[in-house]
């Protein structure tokens, strides 16, 4: 009785800190229409700087308390919301979460960046872990009696807040209709901001209360991942009910306490399985809880995509090809196969275009799906041992097959979900398989046989063969990855096309419409997810045997997130940007801190300037990735439309072709170094629209732009020509001056006129 | 706060008084699609202007220009004569124009009282919204603690309606009031709006079945494909009102 009611209140005050968590959560959902995925790691943050401030340099706890719950968390929220979130409105789902996403990863590495992962920092329970009193033979440390008050406290205020404050009212009407408020004489922003700053509070504040339960020391990635479990007590309230979301969180507590206590040691997975169970009962929470009716209008959004046609995307394919054939002639080996690696990235990238760019479905663990190809094709397709093993093609085929058929599995459950939803629910079976299935390293017997999913933690994969072509030829691997990569995108191209991917685009404009013109929405979803995690399986596989080996990590949901931030980033809707976010994610950023932690080594003057370099590459990456809301298409996108508006300045593209040729031969002789060429090709490649327009401006530029350029702006109006009585009125009149002026100079204009006019200043 | 009520009698001294709200060539659209080419509009105190005319005219972009909702791209927006392009709405609103837009202006998920303290945010009571509400409409009375979205959409447009009682605006913008609704309950509404006119209210009313807010205006205005194309006594448009609902 002793053992249920210790592990009772632990339960309970593990759930009070998810309910702190969760209830920030719901706060900003419910204020911004924003989920946000960056509360774990904006409660990281917080933890680190209290940490800082307490054990680093010895403030007293109250102090620093006081300056990280009341000043810093506040603060970080509102920035975040004038800086970022403020701009998110009317953008599609898949906008949203990417940013907030970004945001994680930006946080997470400006964290690494500052306090540096490998030494240990250790936080004490408040009043230390000896302070405890008993009660009914119950241990109970101060602490967790904090916890559980701090909780209560918290539920109590929020919901006083919420009914008898009027701005506690204001901000449920926010979510309802802004433009409402605005009418009523509010100001949504100024609502908006305010429960950004609570919920960032909230989210540092189960941050610095958590971590002295969790035990160890303070890990960056870990503690993020600790707070979204918050997610599955969120979603208990299906994101909107305060209560609810608190009774969540006492049985996700709970539950993870007695699977401690009560499952069997001689269960070798009961750790793994306590991990991941608030990533099952999120996944499970999302199948069983109703969801929103399909919304009637379409979603007017700011993202626009082009579809090229087939055979244009056949032509870019084979210059795709070339281009990489030409390249591999100035690289080095280890390049070849770093590029290679980069590629296979791509391709997994290519899941995401038909999944997100095309139908509109979110996955954001397109690695996971990856994972459970190697496993297969580790298992099943490798014949022959040491350096003469390889994967046979149908190994491949097989574990795509089974791939597909767990993304169809996957989905099966989700596919009621859309949008966030369906995102959350994809995230809980990556970071499920994270934690379960590929921790899973011991050894299993089943019907006789005794096997490992994950031997050792790391498999081996070794390259494909398949007749004559044999893949463990770099340069190879890489023009057959970059073969299949063109293959798939002109499949793609095609599938979007044709009457199934209208289907498609006509579920991701209007569900309901989409509905009634008499779709099998559920159909459409599986098979789509079914293409999706195929094309994710193929590319996973590919991408492990170019590494030659894998462990867990390289199928963690932290690098699916950042090859789907980098994938819109690039452009979800485009090809090119799968291949932009592929490249980028998979090897990228490698490359770029490799090359400063290189110069650092060589130059050991300047070795903190280049190594503060390559970790400013890191945050730079997510700053990147918050750029989405500010441009939802993609970068590629805007390059796109760069080239599109050079298309009549035939000189202008044929010169560039032809500086781009020079200096590919002047590299290829020696002249100039890779880097310079890699240097010189981007800048040319970004400058050329900026070229055409200034060459050739009758040709680049449209009418309107023309014309524009053409009149004079206001303030260099009348410097060479008479200077009007009608130019003098035009200057009024855009100024706002008043119009009598001329009429009645003398007289002072009245004070409420002056009143008026601040007024519209403001 | 009050600069356009202060305003107001200041340049009524003058031999015409300024019109509390006036728009002057206003164009306005959304995105590159221009959908206001330029409209000229006058409301003066105490008076009630009809705004007529087919779908897809420009009515409710033009009400949404006056609640400063919507940014303009030229012309000028005047509040009692001064200037006011760029205005927000939730400075609009502090200045007395009250705005009820199309459908249902109130917050589904809100109860009903709720949705009256939200509307305080001009500087009313809340005591003093509850006391004009429920004694106009003792349905929402009896309702006030039931989810707003909850109620038949009559009483939500009495919930919308109620800021307007309530909150003592110098301006009334409402738009398609009858949306909707049964003819019982419009005459209900507009029995009400009649009402605060007899009180010194303005009120500019958008609406396509004229039949519904002709008796209570005192001028009307007909609006075409993004401009008032004529202003006249109500008497004189409603007869060139069936011409031009049928494409004349």
């Amino acid at each position: 009785m002793t053992t249920f009611l210790t592990f009772t209140i632990l339960g309970l005050v593990l759930g009070s800190v998810y309910a702190i968590a969760a209830s920030g959560l719901v706060l900003t959902y419910n204020t911004s229409g924003i989920f946000n995925f960056a509360h774990g790691a904006q409660a990281m943050l917080g933890t680190f700087l209290y940490w800082q401030l307490t054990y680093g340099w010895g403030w007293p706890m109250w102090l620093s308390l006081v300056v990280v719950v009341g000043v810093v968390g506040p603060a970080m929220g509102a920035i975040l919301h004038a800086l970022i979130m403020k701009g998110l409105r009317d953008t599609a789902d898949v906008t949203k979460i990417v940013v907030t996403v970004a945001i994680l990863l930006g946080m997470l590495y400006l964290s690494q960046w500052i306090w540096h992962p490998e030494e240990a920092r250790i936080m004490e329970m408040f009043f230390g872990s000896g302070a405890k009193i008993e009660f009914a033979g119950v241990v109970i440390r101060v602490h967790e009696i904090i916890c559980l008050v701090v909780a209560a406290a918290i539920a109590v205020g929020l919901r006083l807040l919420f009914t008898r404050s009027r701005v506690g009212v204001v901000m449920r009407g926010a979510v309802d209709d802004p433009d409402l408020l605005r009418r009523c004489g509010h100001n949504p922003d100024r609502v908006a901001a305010l429960s950004w700053a609570m919920g960032s509070t909230l989210a540092v504040l189960a941050g610095v209360l958590i971590t002295p339960i969790g035990g160890g020391a303070l890990e960056a990635n870990a503690l993020t991942l600790l707070v979204i479990d918050a997610f599955a007590a969120a979603m208990f309230g299906r994101l909107r009910s305060i209560p609810r979301t608190f009774v969540g969180a006492m049985v996700l507590g709970m539950t993870a306490t007695y699977v401690m206590a009560y499952f069997p040691t001689d269960w070798t997975w009961s750790g793994n399985f306590r991990v991941s169970l608030p990533m099952i009962i999120l996944f499970v929470v999302l199948i069983v809880l109703p969801q929103d009716r399909l919304r009637g209008a379409a979603i007017r959004t700011r993202e626009r995509y082009r579809v090229p046609t087939v055979r244009k995307a056949a032509v870019w394919g084979a210059v795709l090809v070339a281009v990489v054939f030409l390249l591999t002639l100035l690289m080095e080996e280890t390049s070849v196969t770093t590029f290679a690696l980069g590629m296979t990235f791509a391709i997994i990238a290519l899941s995401l275009t038909v999944l997100t760019g095309y139908a509109g479905e979110l996955n954001l663990a397109p690695l996971s799906f990856g994972a459970v190809a190697t496993i297969v094709a580790f298992h099943f397709g490798v014949s022959g041992t040491g350096l003469a093993a390889r994967l046979t093609l149908w190994g491949i085929l097989l574990a795509v097959l089974v791939t597909a058929v767990v993304g169809g599995l996957v989905a099966l459950p989700a596919l009621r979900l859309r949008g966030l939803y369906l995102a959350l629910a994809t995230m809980a079976f990556g970071v499920f398989l994270s934690t379960m299935v590929l921790r899973d390293t011991v050894e299993h017997t089943l019907f006789g046989r005794t096997f490992s999913i994950f031997p050792n933690g790391t498999l081996i994969v070794p390259p494909l063969k398949i007749g004559p072509l044999d893949l463990r030829d770099p340069e190879t691997f890489l023009l057959t990855a970059t073969a299949l990569f063109s293959l798939i995108a002109v499949g793609l191209v095609a599938l979007r096309g044709s009457g199934y991917g209208r289907r498609l685009a006509a579920m991701k404009d209007s569900p309901a419409a989409a509905a009634m013109l008499g779709q099998n929405l559920v159909k459409l979803k599986f098979g789509v997810f079914m293409i999706s995690a195929a094309i994710a399986g193929l590319g996973g596989v590919l991408m492990a045997s170019a590494s030659g080996s894998v462990a867990g990590e390289n199928f963690a949901v932290m690098a699916s997130l950042g090859l789907v931030m980098l994938t819109v980033v690039g452009g979800i809707g485009y090809i090119s940007g799968a291949l932009f976010g592929g490249l980028m994610s998979g090897v990228g950023f490698t490359i770029m801190v490799g090359t400063f932690n290189d110069l650092a080594a060589a130059t050991p003057a300047m070795e903190t300037i280049y190594k503060s370099l390559g970790q400013l590459a890191m945050v730079a990456t997510a700053l990147i990735g918050m750029g989405v809301g500010k441009n939802p298409s993609g970068t590629v996108h805007d390059i796109i439309e760069g080239y599109r508006s050079l298309r009549k300045a035939r000189p202008v593209l044929i010169g560039g072709a032809v500086a781009e040729a020079v200096l590919y031969v002047l590299t290829l002789t020696g002249v100039i170094g890779n880097w310079w060429f890699a240097i010189l090709s981007a800048c040319l490649g970004m400058m050329l629209p900026v070229f055409g327009k200034m060459i050739m401006p009758e040709a680049v530029l449209s009418e309107e732009e023309l014309a524009r350029r053409r009149s004079t702006p206001l303030e260099l109006e009348g410097i060479d020509e008479p200077y009007t009585e009608e130019l003098r009125r035009r200057l009024d009149r855009e100024l706002g001056l008043p119009s009598g002026v001329d009429r009645a100079p003398r007289v002072p204009a009245p004070r409420a006129a002056e009143e008026g006019d601040v007024h519209v200043v403001a | 706060m009050s600069a356009a009520r202060q305003t107001a009698p200041l340049t009524g001294e003058n031999a015409e008084p300024a019109p509390l709200l006036e728009l002057a060539g206003v164009r306005a659209g959304y995105g590159p699609i221009e959908v206001l080419h330029g409209v000229d509009l006058k409301v003066g105190p105490g008076s009630v202007v009809a705004l007529l005319g087919p779908n897809g005219g420009g009515k409710s972009t033009t009400m949404k220009v006056c609640a400063g909702l919507l940014p303009l791209t030229g012309g000028e927006l005047r509040f009692a004569g001064r200037r006011m392009n760029g205005i927000s709405g939730e400075d609009a609103a502090q200045l007395g124009v009250c705005s009820i837009p199309e459908g249902r202006g109130i917050f589904p998920n809100l109860t009903v009282r709720e949705n009256l303290w939200v509307g305080t945010g001009t500087g009313a009571k809340l005591s003093a919204m509850e006391e004009a509400a429920y004694s106009r409409f003792p349905i929402l009375g009896e309702r006030r603690h039931q989810l707003a979205g909850s109620m038949s959409g009559g009483q939500q447009q009495m919930l919308a309606l109620s800021r307007a009682l309530g909150t003592d605006p110098a301006v009334l913008l409402l738009d398609e009031l009858s949306m909707g609704l049964a003819p019982m309950i419009v005459t209900q509404m507009y029995d009400t709006v009649a009402q605060l006119v007899a009180e010194g209210l303005s009120v500019l009313v958008a609406e396509q079945f004229a039949r519904a807010v002709l008796p209570i205006a005192d001028t009307a205005a007909l609006m075409l494909h993004g401009r008032v194309v004529s202003v006249g006594r109500p008497d004189e448009i409603e007869d060139q009102l069936s011409s031009s609902y049928l494409g004349g």
